[in-house]
């Protein structure tokens, strides 16, 4: 591949010295083989392609936390009702306002700091289900599923935060 | 301006920042690891129908000899944070009275909302007062052991593995996100997660950890002295 005359990173359009043979910001081959870039680049685009797959990951994870909200509001009101003349509703009542809002609060979180979020948004909700089964052994089977793919989400979720953070620096993006 | 690739031969001058990462799974495993044990002991502890003062000095012990045992398991990265660097008795002085300030306030308002929510009042001190030396018991028990092995856990451990994954601001408030939530008490969150928040903050900007633990001694000591003699 020939110089570029207007000095500008084929890779990354980064400017460069003339006598630079390879890119400061990304590293580009700029004077070898046409095998050499090519390969630079597409080492690059896998690269690229694995931060969209991991970002796709983080986004899932935080979409979770929503969830959880979700079905805690919709379960608060249900056993609101179903506990109408209950003794504890009141205290059930607000610990159910702050754990909605809890999950909430995560999920906006999770979008300025990810891993703060979703390691606390795991941990509240691996809690809240030992709680409950230590109070009924019989709901840890209702809504197996749910619950092991929500976990799921929420493990890779913090796995993929650290691995961004990796193929950020390897790329050099912010 | 910055270079992150070599001019010359093309390899990344960032190689020991981006090697870090790979530590990082390891540091979530440990992390991880110490979380389920503490679940562990406050779950047995939720379990158990009559907790007697035996099993409660039992699990003091259990939780403390867990903390010291992954304090040290990384002991040359963290035995730093048992130095007093830049001791300064005002400073003591002032955070000692903040937190004995804040835990006056605590222990009125939890009161208040005890008796609104449950109507009644919950004690510590109903399990140590048949022992003759239930009060010094009671005072190791809740105020001794959870401000030495609570801060060599959280602040401690917890915290110096959390940065090593995250940055300081967050070390700080999952430490303290975690620190609330294994006390399974939802509606402490309140003062709680401040109290924790603060524990975390003075840690990082004192860098050790015996002005957290003077603050949450004395914080548990008014929350004992109070439950005895009001």
């Amino acid at each position: 591949m020939e110089l570029q005359e207007s000095n500008s990173c084929a890779c990354c359009a980064h400017h460069y010295e003339t006598s630079a043979i390879f890119c400061n910001s990304c590293g580009f081959p700029l004077q070898g083989t046409k095998e050499q870039q090519d390969a630079h680049i597409a080492n690059r685009t896998i690269k690229e392609i694995d931060l969209m797959d991991l970002n796709r990951k983080v986004d899932a994870a935080s979409n979770s936390l929503y969830w959880i909200a979700g079905i805690l509001t919709v379960s608060s009101v249900f056993s609101y009702f179903v506990m109408q003349n209950d003794e504890n509703l009141i205290a059930f009542l607000i610990t159910s306002i702050i754990l909605i809002g809890a999950f909430l609060a995560f999920g906006v979180w999770s979008k300025t700091k990810p891993a703060a979020a979703l390691i606390s948004g795991l941990s509240l909700y691996v809690i809240i289900q030992l709680i409950n089964a230590v109070d009924n052994p019989a709901t840890i089977f209702s809504g197996i599923i749910f619950k092991i793919i929500i976990i799921g989400y929420l493990i890779k979720g913090i796995i993929a935060v650290t691995e961004v953070g990796k193929i950020k620096k390897e790329l050099n993006i912010k | 301006m910055e270079s992150y690739f070599c001019g010359n031969c093309g390899h990344a001058t960032n190689h020991e920042e981006i090697s870090l990462y790979s530590d990082k799974k390891k540091n979530l495993k440990l992390i991880a690891l110490f979380l389920i044990i503490q679940l562990v002991f406050c779950v047995s502890g939720l379990i158990i129908e009559n907790f007697t003062l035996g099993l409660t000095l039992f699990f003091d012990v259990a939780m403390a000899i867990t903390a010291v045992w992954f304090f040290t398991a990384a002991w040359k990265e963290n035995k730093f944070l048992l130095k007093w660097p830049n001791f300064s008795l005002k400073k003591l002085t002032g955070l000692i009275l903040l937190a004995v300030t804040a835990s006056i306030a605590v222990q009125f308002l939890v009161g208040l909302i005890n008796e609104f929510m449950f109507g009644k009042h919950y004690t510590y001190y109903g399990l140590y007062s048949q022992h003759t030396y239930g009060k010094y018991l009671m005072v190791i028990s809740v105020a001794v052991f959870p401000a030495l092995f609570e801060e060599l856990a959280y602040r401690g451990f917890l915290m110096q593995k959390l940065l090593k994954v995250v940055d300081p601001k967050e070390a700080t408030y999952i430490t303290s996100i975690l620190f609330f939530l294994v006390h399974f008490s939802m509606i402490s969150f309140f003062w709680m997660l401040p109290f924790a928040f603060l524990l975390g903050y003075v840690r990082m900007k004192t860098n050790t950890l015996w002005y957290g633990i003077a603050m949450h001694f004395f914080f548990n000591l008014v929350a004992c002295l109070v439950e005895t003699y009001l």
